[in-house]
């Protein structure tokens, strides 16, 4: 298994989609917006420069998970390729645990190097406890997503599977207030905002960063999108393997 | 132990019956090609072995046991009929991936010298023609080095250059005591790359022997002639004659013996015959033959 991770990993650094628009946004993002208002500095103190890396580390790792596993996904299952998988020993657990494994994987590169920017151009300074605890939560709280993924590949043909993952990297995006705050938001909305795993996601970061604790209702509501999207991409993926 | 034992299998799709009561058997290390037009149920047979699809009713027994059991053993590799390839992965790392996925593989020099993709190698996966595509998918049928190859119409889109370097890597493969089965609908290829052919329409066996046997079988001669209006009762009595068709003013006899037939048509009738032609039976009349019969 490991090395049907190693080929899932390097077949979508060598995609130009996923290099472009997974890798290279966020941090072009990080970039336009951090030189607009890095300086800014919110109601608990800490500087926008920050929020900012927090809020488009968490929009890459959504577009990771949902453009490298639900696309790739969705066309294997068309394309043949999964059913060339189903006639050799490789057991059908695998699949699954090795895209899971891989799309968190495939988080990694544009979180780096989106905090990397922040570093280098804001001049974003945090003690190191805090980006030992700050990363990995970035990280392992990106499992709904991954699993949101795999159930958009499980249940759409290849076209409608792109425009899903899409409209839901960006509609996660815009209602989990990653790319405007939520302070400017409607009210009525905001209700929907606070029920977003994006906004959670992003939520336990931005306590991180101020030095504070992760919120537990935050930690609660990713968990539980995390348990009900990894059901349904289960039971997704089973209906997919036996139709293969 | 025969390599594949289906026994009684049938498999419909609502109402229609693409497997209708196939019994077949194959024993280990024979090559054997599935013949059929377009339709017959030799891909739903197929996956039926590689236990993709389960039967709707019968038994299916790959080297003993359940096809499931012998996929999960790497006693398997399978070419089906299609199926893309990872089109950012070059040729040698698609080959190693699988390769590694069987408990025994063969080395990943030899499958490529096997499958001839040694110069290809490094080459991506979608720069690849639809022949040299082709290639791989076998080289990645052959990769665990199973013991049963199963090859689903294996020389569609390829060209006649392609389809002779293909057989060979075929019967190099099958050479070292391998059992193959592959279905096609080409004569020429079950006759030339197999020992066995297995005839099937309409989801049924209706021959099954050499492709020699098959052959003389059915050695049929055709006799044809146009009769303009003329009844044609009584034509398919005629001595000799198998089958009769009546097609606008052409009748076709089919015979074991065109001589009686043709002496019995102008001595026994008073039938007017004009263009009366006797042509042999090639494979594919054969083939003509035996899926009408059916």
């Amino acid at each position: 298994m490991p090395n049907y991770v190693k080929i899932e990993v390097l077949r979508m650094l060598r995609n130009r989609r996923y290099i472009i628009f997974v890798v290279g946004f966020p941090v072009v993002f990080y970039l336009i917006f951090s030189g607009i208002w890095g300086a800014q500095t919110d109601s608990g103190g800490v500087r926008a420069a920050v929020v900012l890396m927090v809020s488009m580390a968490a929009y890459g790792a959504i577009a990771a998970c949902l453009m490298s596993t639900a696309v790739p996904w969705a066309q294997e299952r068309q394309s043949g390729w999964l059913r060339q998988l189903r006639v050799t020993p490789l057991p059908g657990w695998a699949i699954i645990v090795t895209k899971l494994i891989a799309s968190l994987l495939l988080v990694l590169p544009s979180m780096v190097l989106v905090c990397l920017a922040a570093v280098l151009t804001q001049g974003v300074r945090l003690p190191v406890g805090e980006w030992l605890v700050l990363i990995p939560a970035l990280w392992i709280g990106a499992v709904p997503f991954a699993a949101l993924g795999l159930l958009l590949g499980s249940l759409l043909p290849a076209d409608a599977a792109q425009s899903a993952a899409m409209i839901s990297t960006f509609g996660l995006a815009i209602l989990g207030g990653l790319w405007f705050p939520v302070e400017i938001m409607p009210e009525a909305m905001k209700s929907v905002v606070h029920a977003m795993p994006s906004f959670s996601y992003a939520d336990i970061g931005q306590h991180l960063v101020a030095g504070d604790a992760a919120p537990p209702s935050a930690v609660v509501t990713v968990v539980a999108w995390a348990a009900v999207l990894g059901t349904a991409a289960v039971f997704a993926y089973r209906r997919a393997l036996a139709r293969a | 132990m025969d390599a594949i034992a289906l026994t009684d299998v049938s498999k419909s799709y609502g109402n229609v019956l693409a497997v209708d009561g196939l019994n077949l058997a194959v024993e280990a290390g024979r090559t054997v090609a599935l013949l059929g037009p377009n339709g017959a149920g030799k891909s739903t047979s197929i996956n039926m072995m590689l236990g993709l699809i389960r039967p709707s009713g019968g038994r299916v027994e790959i080297l003993g046991g359940s096809p499931d059991a012998a996929v999960a053993r790497g006693e398997i590799g399978a070419m089906l009929q299609s199926g893309e390839l990872i089109g950012e992965l070059t040729v040698r790392e698609l080959v190693d991936f699988v390769r590694r996925l069987y408990p025994e593989p063969l080395g990943l020099d030899e499958i490529l010298r096997v499958a001839d993709l040694t110069e290809l190698a490094r080459r991506r996966a979608d720069k690849l023609s639809g022949g040299q595509a082709q290639r791989v998918r076998f080289a990645l049928a052959i990769a665990g080095a199973p013991k049963l190859l199963v090859l689903d119409e294996p020389t569609a889109a390829m060209d006649v250059e392609s389809r002779l370097r293909f057989w060979k890597s075929m019967r190099d493969y099958a050479a070292e005591g391998r059992t193959v089965l592959f279905a096609t609908h080409y004569l020429e290829e079950a006759d030339e790359n197999s020992d066995r052919v297995i005839v099937i329409t309409r989801g049924r066996v209706v021959a099954d022997g050499t492709a020699a046997q098959i052959k003389s079988g059915i050695s049929d001669q055709v006799v044809r002639f146009t009769l303009g209006g003329q009844p044609v009762a009584g034509l398919d009595g005629l001595p000799g004659v198998s089958a009769a068709e009546i097609s606008q003013d052409v009748v076709t006899l089919r015979t074991t013996d065109p001589d009686a037939t043709v002496a019995a048509l102008y001595r026994g009738t008073s039938l007017e015959i004009r263009d009366l032609r006797i042509i042999g039976a090639d494979l594919e009349d054969a083939f003509l033959a035996l899926t009408r019969e059916s």
